[in-house]
């Protein structure tokens, strides 16, 4: 049976869903945390004519960076100032459903004004993240629309690549409305849009050196939007995506992020000049999604990215042959919409359902399951499965294998297979990570039997 | 954007009359909604409209606008996220005289950005153009038009209350006309909504006409939203008064151009 909670619709944060008890009594000065994090109101500059008003993590956005390792592990005391509840779920972790950080799988949240401990052991390695789970619906203050989200870095044996420099780049879009889409539903747009808190030409510039190799970790915290990144002259070199190393580093020119997905890679500094890393669609670059690079000794005005191709292929990225696995079980997971009025978000469904009315997988424990995300929809989903990562199989008809993920764009018309491995028992929520598609009913519970 | 393409074009008669001047109107049947055409885009319709029973006779050297087929081409260029600029081309056929030009405006339009987050969409048009005067005596016009709209769920409400001003003709001493505009549809599904239009002609704002001598015409439309390029809109239109044209049907097909410009967005 799911549990009572998992049936209930998704509430905007109130009471419907369990809380931790005791806010108060787990402050013990004898056993102190590894961190804290407190929840609070802000205002926050994202240029100086630019101030906005909203929720995030210690004061600052992006949230502090926590370097954790892999297998310690790690406690951590969250203090909700908030006057509503609220939840950190830990994305990317495989850790057990109480302390996940969804409500759907049992997690329970942190009351208004209370605090709790969370304690996990970091696993897998690589880039994650932190943020906020709870739902927004029309509210566009609540959810990912906020400033709650930071980086999580679980550092593990296996050395990421020799690299000179670390650089942490955390995208996100502000000021959000609701515009009529070429669908015919409600969709979500952004007035500003920032990389580590700051709009374009307000941050200190990436200082490099000719010949450095340099480890960008980018996240894309947005609520809503894929992001395309691109530094003029440069090529990336990607190592890892959602944390997980890939079997090809293949050199690109861009990088795609839909909402939630994460990717590491080095760029060799090999020509010196000052640029624009940042969107490449000018669109978000002139709402201030960028920051600048600065070689040494190099001055002049920053140089943006020209008209520039956005195409990206999983792939690339994977081993050349196919996965020799067979699978144990397929799970078809159909991905459609349902109209509710052109002035009106859509309503989402998997396999004919929403939330909280889909079916739940069934998971059967150390067996391989062949996930068949089928999206006949007009628009693209990053998808995301809690506790667990995936491994990409095929994408539009052709095979790869070796690129293990927790979040995977199905676009639009076109379908992705990928394998899970059912290794990590408890609820395990299942959803698109476009914040108003998860509101709006794109989410399911996997079990284990 | 879905209503970019169903309500952007738009909007009410020109000059449809005085009290004391006739004119041939009906050529651009529409409700404007407040969005504009996105920048770099083109938005091209061809309004299409029959009057199946209207004025038999002329007036003061107007022509009869029984049996009248008039189509419009209006080109509209949008210019940044909040601005756009649409031109039209006016002409009339009818027996016995072949296609006639009858005029040319020019409309530029500015709207309140989405950006604003306003509980209702705003804009304001305004409407410079020459009509021939075998078609309507007042050659030289203007027309200021407000534009709100309000989009909830499945349900969609426009309002226009446009106010016109004759530059050159016999209604020049006549001051400032009313001619409000509204619609209001419902989405039956993604594809087909339906709904009702009004437009009408007070005359001069200081000195309405009697209900006998205002055109009210009431038109049952429906809107198909096929895909995101194209914008169909047709009606049947009832005029009740002495003053308007009994029957009319319209219609509108158009077809955006974004010039491979959303191409990857």
């Amino acid at each position: 049976m799911a549990s009572a909670s998992a049936l209930l619709p998704r509430p905007s944060g109130a009471a419907a869903w369990p809380q931790a008890t005791s806010p108060n009594s787990l402050s013990s000065p004898i056993n102190p945390p590894d961190f804290t994090i407190e929840i609070g109101e802000l205002e926050w500059e994202l240029s100086p004519k630019k101030k906005i008003r909203t929720s995030a993590y210690d004061g600052q956005i992006p949230g502090r960076l926590l370097r954790v390792t892999e297998g310690n592990a790690v406690t951590i005391e969250i203090l909700n100032k908030l006057d509503r509840p609220e939840i950190v779920h830990w994305h990317g972790q495989w850790i057990p459903s109480d302390v996940d950080g969804a409500m759907e799988e049992g997690s329970p949240m942190i009351p208004a004004g209370g605090t709790t401990r969370v304690t996990f052991t970091p696993k897998p390695s690589g880039l994650h993240w932190y943020h906020t789970h709870t739902a927004a619906h029309r509210d566009l203050k609540l959810g990912l629309y906020s400033g709650q989200f930071g980086m999580l870095l679980v550092e593990g044996r296996d050395h990421p690549g020799n690299y000179d420099q670390e650089q942490f780049l955390v995208l996100h879009d502000w000021e959000p409305y609701f515009v009529n889409s070429d669908d015919g539903s409600q969709m979500v747009n952004y007035a500003a849009a920032t990389i580590n808190g700051r709009m374009l030409g307000h941050a200190d510039p990436i200082q490099v050196k000719a010949g450095q190799r340099v480890l960008f970790h980018v996240l894309n915290a947005s609520a809503t939007e894929p992001h395309w990144l691109s530094l003029p002259g440069h090529q990336f070199q990607v190592i890892a995506l959602d944390g997980r190393p890939v079997p090809t580093r293949a050199n690109v020119d861009i990088l795609r992020l839909g909402p939630a997905e994460r990717i590491s890679a080095i760029v060799i500094m090999n020509t010196p000049g000052v640029y624009i890393l940042g969107e490449a669609r000018g669109a978000f670059r002139d709402v201030g999604m960028g920051t600048i690079v600065e070689y040494a000794n190099s001055v002049g005005k920053p140089q943006s990215v020209p008209e520039i191709r956005l195409r990206w292929d999983y792939g690339q990225f994977g081993d050349s042959s196919p996965s020799s696995y067979k699978p144990d079980v397929t799970v078809p997971l159909i991905f459609t919409s349902h109209f509710e009025g052109h002035g009106a978000l859509a309503r989402w469904r998997i396999n004919g359902k929403s939330f909280p009315e889909t079916d739940p997988v069934i998971l059967h424990e150390g067996f391989r399951h062949r996930l068949v995300f089928n999206n006949p929809s007009t628009d693209d989903h990053p998808v995301h499965l809690h506790r667990h990562a995936f491994e990409l199989v095929s994408i539009r008809g052709a095979a790869t294998s070796g690129i293990r993920k927790d979040v995977v764009i199905v676009e639009a018309g076109s379908t992705v297979e990928a394998d899970l491995v059912a290794d990590n028992p408890g609820n395990t929520l299942f959803h698109c990570h476009q914040q108003d598609h998860m509101d709006a009913g794109f989410m399911a519970l996997f079990r284990y039997v | 954007m879905k209503y970019l393409l169903l309500t952007v074009a738009a909007a009410g008669m020109f000059v449809l009359s005085s009290q004391t001047a006739h004119a041939q109107g009906n050529y651009e049947i529409q409700v404007y909604g407040a969005d504009t055409v996105p920048p770099h885009s083109t938005m091209v319709e061809l309004h299409s409209n029959y009057t199946a029973d209207g004025q038999k006779r002329f007036i003061d050297g107007v022509d009869p606008t029984n049996h009248a087929e008039h189509e419009t081409v209006e080109i509209t260029q949008g210019i940044n996220g909040w601005s756009e600029v649409g031109f039209y081309i006016f002409t009339s056929e009818q027996s016995g005289t072949g296609v006639q030009w009858v005029g040319d405006h020019i409309r530029p339009r500015v709207r309140v950005p989405d950006s604003w987050r306003w509980p209702v969409g705003v804009s304001v048009s305004t409407e410079v153009g020459y009509q021939r005067a075998l078609f309507s005596p007042d050659t030289w016009t203007w027309e200021i038009r407000p534009i709100v709209d309000k989009t909830l769920g499945r349900w969609y409400f426009a309002v226009n209350p446009a106010l016109e001003r004759t530059w050159h003709g016999p209604d020049v001493n006549l001051g400032i006309g009313f001619s409000p505009a509204a619609k209001f549809s419902y989405d039956f599904t993604r594809q087909i909504s339906g709904g009702l239009e009004y437009y009408a002609d007070y005359g001069s704002i200081t000195n309405i006409a009697s209900l006998h001598n205002q055109q009210q015409q009431f038109f049952p439309a429906i809107d198909l939203n096929v895909s995101p390029k194209w914008e169909i809109n047709f009606g049947v239109g009832i005029g009740p008064t002495a003053a308007t044209d009994h029957w009319i049907i319209k219609g509108i097909v158009g077809r955006r151009f974004d010039w491979g410009r959303n191409k990857g967005q």
